[in-house]
């Protein structure tokens, strides 16, 4: 079956679901109501994928193709009935497995600074993929200087799956685009009928419904069937509140690993990653390190490269003990390894003050 | 007595002592619980007898807190937490909103048993005016046990009461180093080191080793931003919970209507509920529909909210007991009483 076929029969089937209760489904609004205007930008992902059959569930097995953003407002008219939308096209953003490309990060910053600061735009929707977009959010959520929502979508399943999670995703995310209570809490990822902050969501599935967490802490909302509903909103700096200046950053930032601690491993990828130029350390797991990763970060540092530790437990701050004060690696707060990662590379962006990095870590 | 040794804490990093008259004062309000309580030996870890242990105690156990704030003790009660409510509630709210009014005074620390303090929490929450931090503490093991979480939770709450972000967040919840909402906090396991958790959204934040850090706001209403007044009440209504179960027969509802109770939370239904409850609001009695899951909201649907049906969010029925208590001191009005559900 050909993907175009594939999508038609799922369309297809989605339509039926809607034409069997047509009768509870109120007509779509005039053009010229006054519902929100959201933009639907798509950078491709498993929500804007169609594999051959529906029973590929976990990316398409047979090769599958991802298909342009009109096919979701054609696919799901209902979604007019949330916010007036614009597509968007930006899946030449986006890799292999979907989702925006790190080097094309800024590309999509910016044109979603220009997105949000027309004055005509209340939301910003983005399909991504779902690997990625737990770490895009977080890049998003620090160099974005906007009040308005922007909010992450992906999907566990592809678009032309049976109970494909796309569809629904897609509806909540434009609700919560589209909502006065989304405003100034920073970029958001919805799935799962939760709404979650940029910095603490985590993908916790390869493939379950359930696959996007905030761990230690949990989401700040939910999109459920009759209201979006935020209950508590992040502390952190964010968006409106980052001191990171897109336009002032530089689009190649400085090259930060990310090594794991391994007792008994030798430091030789410490020391290939500080020779082939890397300005910053993300440790993972700094408490398990081993005495030639130790000798190696020491080292590393004493050409100063900045060291950042993140804790290998998936959960839980990093304390700052005097033993890793006296070591001079600062702690990653509760960040993954690749959002500290993130939050390093922009910091180094703009110093090399070891102070100055600490106070980041401690504040986004 | 299993000595919780000075330096064990002292890990902690504590500012070197000021001189006390300079330190903020913390308000320590004792109402008994596990935390006050006193066990035959070190291993009776769920037998023993609460109230037994005074403020004064906890305070000298654990010198680290003296370093950082003068302590000011009331006792409120020393009851088990299935004792606790309005009697003590009301008392305890209204001091609070005095001593929270003296400037010298940084926050408060309140003491309670674990089963209802949620319930005590959401009260507070709902009913104290200050921004000033008000943390309620507990513990899952007798005050004499060994690994008795107690001090611990004494000393991360003094230090959360003394962390500027703390500030304007409602009341909070410490224990097992964790801090939660008022709103959102409830009890999951009975005896358990892990038990207090937020179903749908998690804590707010976290009283470590090194630093209390808040990650997260509530942006629901709470306590400076009530419309709550306690001036001039001196009880509050009755409202009781008929929990939904299987072949569940009227009754409950009938005997509630009778009595004279004002409001009732039901936590999921039956189907013989379905004309008791028309009944009961025929006669006046206020029906909240609440869920007993533990978990997600109360869906509203246009035909539910058509009837002039109330639903309690995702307010455990517990707590959707205290505030349509405090709600009904304000109105009958259905739609006045959803959309206080909606806002706090």
């Amino acid at each position: 079956m050909s993907t175009e076929r594939a999508l038609a029969t799922a369309g297809a089937a989605l339509l039926a679901g809607a034409a069997a209760a047509a009768q509870e489904i109120p007509p779509l609004p005039p053009p010229g109501s006054d519902l929100p205007h959201v933009v639907l930008v798509s950078v491709g992902g498993e929500i804007a994928t169609g594999c051959e059959t529906p029973l590929e569930l976990a990316g398409c097995e047979s090769g599958g193709e991802t298909f342009a953003p009109e096919t979701w407002t054609r696919d799901l008219p209902d979604l007019g009935l949330v916010a007036r939308i614009r597509t968007e096209d930006l899946r030449a953003f986006s890799r292999a497995d979907g989702g925006a490309a790190p080097e094309h990060w800024f590309g999509l910053a910016n044109r979603l600074r220009q997105l949000a600061d027309e004055s005509a735009v209340d939301g910003v929707v983005v399909t991504h993929g779902a690997a990625g977009v737990a770490d895009t959010a977080f890049f998003l959520n620090l160099v974005l200087p906007t009040r308005k929502p922007v909010v992450l979508v992906a999907a566990q399943r592809p678009w032309s799956a049976v109970s494909g999670d796309g569809p629904l995703n897609l509806y909540d995310a434009l609700r919560v685009a589209a909502d006065p209570a989304a405003v100034g809490k920073g970029v958001l990822v919805v799935a799962n009928q939760e709404v979650h902050a940029a910095r603490d969501a985590r993908r916790t599935s390869p493939y379950r419904m359930d696959g996007f967490g905030s761990v230690d802490l949990g989401p700040i909302g939910v999109a459920d069937p009759d209201v979006v509903r935020f209950f508590t909103e992040p502390t952190r700096r964010h968006t409106h509140r980052s001191e990171f200046e897109l336009a002032a950053l530089p689009e190649s930032l400085p090259a930060v690993e990310i090594v794991a601690a391994v007792p008994d491993a030798p430091g030789r990828l410490i020391d290939a990653s500080v020779a082939a130029g890397a300005k910053g350390l993300v440790v993972d797991g700094a408490a398990g390190l081993s005495g030639g990763q130790r000798e190696a970060l020491r080292r590393a540092r004493d050409q100063g490269i900045l060291v950042v530790a993140t804790s290998a437990t998936r959960g839980g701050r990093v304390p700052e003990t005097a033993a890793l004060r006296d070591s001079g690696i600062i702690p990653g707060d509760n960040l993954t390894p690749t959002k500290a990662r993130t939050l390093l590379q922009l910091a180094l962006a703009i110093t090399t003050d070891p102070a100055e990095v600490r106070r980041f870590f401690a504040e986004y | 007595m299993p000595g919780i040794r000075a330096a064990a804490l002292a890990a902690f990093l504590l500012p070197a002592a000021a001189p006390a008259q300079e330190l903020p004062v913390v308000k320590l309000f004792t109402t008994g619980g596990t935390i006050q309580s006193l066990g035959k030996d070190r291993l009776k870890l769920a037998e023993y007898r609460e109230g037994r242990i005074d403020g004064a105690t906890i305070v000298e156990a654990v010198p680290e807190a003296s370093r950082i704030a003068r302590i000011e003790v009331e006792a409120i009660s020393a009851v088990s937490s299935t004792r606790m409510g309005a009697e003590q509630g009301l008392p305890l709210a209204r001091q609070l909103t005095e001593e929270l009014a003296r400037p010298e005074v940084a926050g408060a620390v309140v003491t309670h048993g674990t089963t209802t303090l949620e319930e005590t929490a959401y009260f507070l929450h709902l009913t104290v005016r200050t921004t000033k931090p008000i943390v309620v503490i507990g513990s899952m093991r007798p005050w004499t046990a060994v690994s008795r979480d107690g001090p611990l939770n004494f000393l991360g709450a003094v230090r959360t009461v003394l962390t500027p972000e703390a500030a304007g967040k409602g009341v909070l919840v410490l224990l097992n180093d964790t801090i939660h909402s008022a709103r959102f906090v409830t009890k999951r396991h009975t005896y358990h080191i892990e038990t207090f958790v937020s179903p749908d959204v998690g804590p707010l934040g976290f009283a470590d080793a090194d630093r209390v850090v808040l990650y997260r706001s509530p942006v629901t209403r709470h306590t400076a931003d009530t419309e709550f007044d306690l001036d001039g009440i001196e009880e509050l209504p009755q409202v009781d919970v008929v929990y939904g179960y299987q072949e569940a027969s009227r009754a409950p509802i009938d005997a509630l209507v009778k009595e004279g109770a004002k409001g009732i939370i039901l936590a999921d239904g039956s189907p013989a509920y379905g004309n008791a409850v028309l009944e009961a609001r025929a006669a006046g009695v206020v029906v909240v529909q609440g869920s007993r899951k533990g978990s997600g909201r109360v869906v509203l649907s246009d035909r539910t909210a058509a009837r002039g049906e109330i639903t309690a969010d995702n307010l455990h029925p517990q707590k959707a007991r205290i505030l349509l208590r405090l709600a009904l001191t304000r109105t009958t009005d259905a739609r006045e009483l959803q959309r206080i559900f909606n806002e706090y």
